[in-house]
């Protein structure tokens, strides 16, 4: 028999008093562990949507728009520049990208980084319907527009085309079709399913086929740059590429993003503080608990003190009692936390998926003992002061 | 060689001003090894309190106590708990053990609060037959009668191998027959060298002790045998 024995048979006896107390830690852990859960699975359901936003930087040729004018005598507006980028330009803009993002994120493996999909537009005709046809990169394409799904057929491989889900529709294209650009015949490898995007109404082809086709050789309509990551200096990106090469115009997409992250970082750490007040009043209930623990055992503690416990012991004892208490709080809370995460996550984040996040048990574990341990000091410092001949004198 | 135990014209004063108590005014008295000191004297003189002085439960206001040679009265709290293991033990009227412990638990408590290295439940059970319960070790308090349960609780304070034994009226709860058991399980231990101090206001149970220390408004009024 060691002193936590003596404990544990101690509070065994006194169950109820031992439930009462763990209850307060378990609310405020299932507080805290409810909204980290709900949290986790909102962000991890708005990063999937951003996903969805595409590029995190688009460059386009730069046509301004000048007005002209003579003295008040307004002449109309003049177009001034190219609508289209020279592809050269593309390599110079991965450089830029790649440099800026290892530089930002400390990255020391060599290679490419971000993907960078060139684009150029066009138009032709197909079942005499005027249609827009992208030409573009297979490849970097697809890693761009991680969101496409192939409905019908495959992704195309060399010359072969994929239509858009509404384009394929109207214009009753299958697999195994043909399209006409130009001199260019293609046959239609694939179709996409609905993207809610301009995707649905285009066909696209590879990028080499189309320049041939309108004449446009060595040139591009746009740029999608997409470094697929969150703390990209987008905007840092987008400034040195807007300096260092002439007639483009770079703009970051990223904006949207931050704010709407900022926003879910500013609710959940308001919830926090919720359930951080929720833990404080569970931590009072414990204090109150306990102390009542201890004006229950005056007479043990006499008994203890007078065959031979030091006060040390009995804070000792009291202290074992508080994780105990706080052990078993902890993983009820937890429990309990994820359980209100199952039911009220769908209502805030709708179709967010909920899941046990093991990390939490720990988190859990930690601050139902501390919590604990803290709501024992002064009862556990109360019953060594204890007079043990006065404890022991009533009857 | 100085006596087992020395009290020294000690005084105990609860409260202050109109509310003050001398429970113990002036009290001296000497208990040699294997003496069985009987303390009588009519309620509220102060016998509790001298018990409780001389065993530490209580601090006292003025005058010495010396054990074994060591004054223990100026020792801090802390200090004291170690200088009393193993010195001195207490015996209850209410008996006092923890009811959430079995027989053999409670009898254990002394070893394990002073975290000796030996064998605490062989040893526990050695003392428990010797006080004749080595039938009832997994019982709890509840489930023995209180001769049982002071039995458990004479064996608790004999566990540790005590110079003095002090027992404040131990025999109060009791009928006569449980009472003269429990009496003559004090007279065996102290015929086998333990030294006892009781106290008692009934006259016949001071005749099982050899020596009678008689109190009064908290002084001690003749020392008789
Ligand atoms: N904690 C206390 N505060 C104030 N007065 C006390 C306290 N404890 C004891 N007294 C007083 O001290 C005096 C001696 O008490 P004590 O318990 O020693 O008497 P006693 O001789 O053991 O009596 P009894 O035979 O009834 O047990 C009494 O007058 C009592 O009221
Ligand atoms: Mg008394």
């Amino acid at each position: 028999m060691r002193l936590h024995h003596i404990v544990a048979k101690d509070s065994l006896a006194r169950k109820r008093r031992m439930l009462f107390a763990a209850f307060g830690i378990v609310i405020g852990i299932m507080t805290v562990v409810g909204i980290l859960t709900v949290a986790r699975s909102g962000r991890a359901q708005l990063y999937e949507q951003l996903e969805r936003y595409g590029p995190n930087l688009t460059i386009l040729p730069a046509v301004s728009s000048l007005d002209v004018r003579m003295g008040s005598l307004s002449l109309g507006q003049l177009g001034v520049g190219e609508n289209y980028i020279a592809q050269d330009k593309v390599p110079v803009i991965r450089e830029i990208t790649d440099r800026l993002i290892r530089t930002s994120l400390d990255i020391r493996v060599p290679g490419p980084i971000a993907t960078v999909a060139p684009e150029l537009y066009a138009t032709t005709q197909v079942k005499g319907a005027n249609v827009m046809v992208v030409g573009m990169d297979g490849e970097a394409q697809r890693a761009i527009k991680s969101w496409w799904i192939v409905k019908e057929g495959a992704y195309p491989a060399g010359n072969d085309a994929l239509v858009g889900h509404t384009a394929a529709s109207l214009l009753g294209l299958k697999v195994g079709d043909e399209v006409v650009i130009g001199k260019q015949v293609t046959m239609v490898s694939g179709v996409l399913d609905e993207t809610g995007s301009v995707d649905d109404s285009q066909i696209f082809l590879p990028l080499t086929v189309v320049q041939d086709a309108v004449g446009k050789s060595g040139l591009i309509s746009a740029v999608n740059v997409r470094a697929l990551c969150t703390a990209c200096p987008v905007s840092v990106i987008a400034d040195e590429i807007n300096q260092t090469l002439t007639g483009v115009r770079a703009v970051a997409v990223k904006q949207v993003a931050e704010t709407e992250m900022g926003m879910l970082s500013r609710i959940n750490t308001f919830l926090l503080a919720i359930a951080g007040i929720t833990l404080l009043v569970g931590l009072f209930g414990v204090v109150n608990t306990m102390m009542a623990a201890v004006n229950e055992r005056v007479r043990d503690i006499g008994i203890l003190r007078a065959v031979g416990a030091s006060r040390n012991q009995i804070l000792k004892m009291f202290v074992y009692e508080a994780v105990a208490i706080g052990i078993a709080g902890g993983l009820a809370g937890y429990l309990s936390g994820t359980l209100l995460a199952f039911v009220i996550g769908p209502l805030i984040f709708k179709g967010a998926p909920i899941g046990f996040v093991p990390s939490y048990i720990g988190v859990s574990l930690l601050l139902s003992i501390v919590v604990a341990i803290l709501a024992s000091i002064y009862p556990a410092y109360r019953a060594t002061k204890i007079k043990v001949a006065d404890s022991l004198r009533s009857l | 060689m100085s006596p087992m135990l020395e009290v020294k014209n000690i005084t105990k004063q609860y409260g202050e001003g109109e509310a003050r108590v001398m429970a113990l005014n002036g009290v001296s008295l000497v208990a040699e090894k294997g003496d069985f000191i009987a303390i009588m004297g009519p309620s509220g003189c102060g016998k509790s309190t001298l018990l409780n002085v001389i065993g530490g439960l209580e601090r006292l206001t003025g005058g010495e106590v010396v054990l074994e040679g060591q004054r223990i009265d100026t020792l801090d709290e802390d200090a004291f708990v170690g200088a009393r293991r193993g010195k001195i033990a207490y015996v209850f009227q209410q008996f006092h053990l923890l009811a959430s412990l079995t027989a053999l638990e409670n009898v254990m408590l002394p070893l394990v609060l002073a975290g000796t290295k030996s064998d605490h439940q062989r040893e526990a059970l050695a003392i428990l037959s010797k006080v004749g319960l080595e039938k009832r070790a997994r019982h709890r308090p509840a489930q023995l009668s209180g001769g049982e349960q002071q039995r458990v609780a004479i064996a608790r304070a004999l566990v540790n191998n005590p110079s003095l034994l002090l027992a404040d009226e131990p025999t109060g709860n009791m009928d006569q027959k449980t009472s003269n058991e429990i009496l003559e399980m004090f007279s065996r231990l102290n015929r086998e060298g333990q030294t006892i101090m009781m106290v008692t206001h009934d006259p016949v149970i001071a005749r099982f002790a050899d020596r009678v220390v008689n109190l009064k408004d908290g002084q001690v009024v003749n020392g008789s045998n």
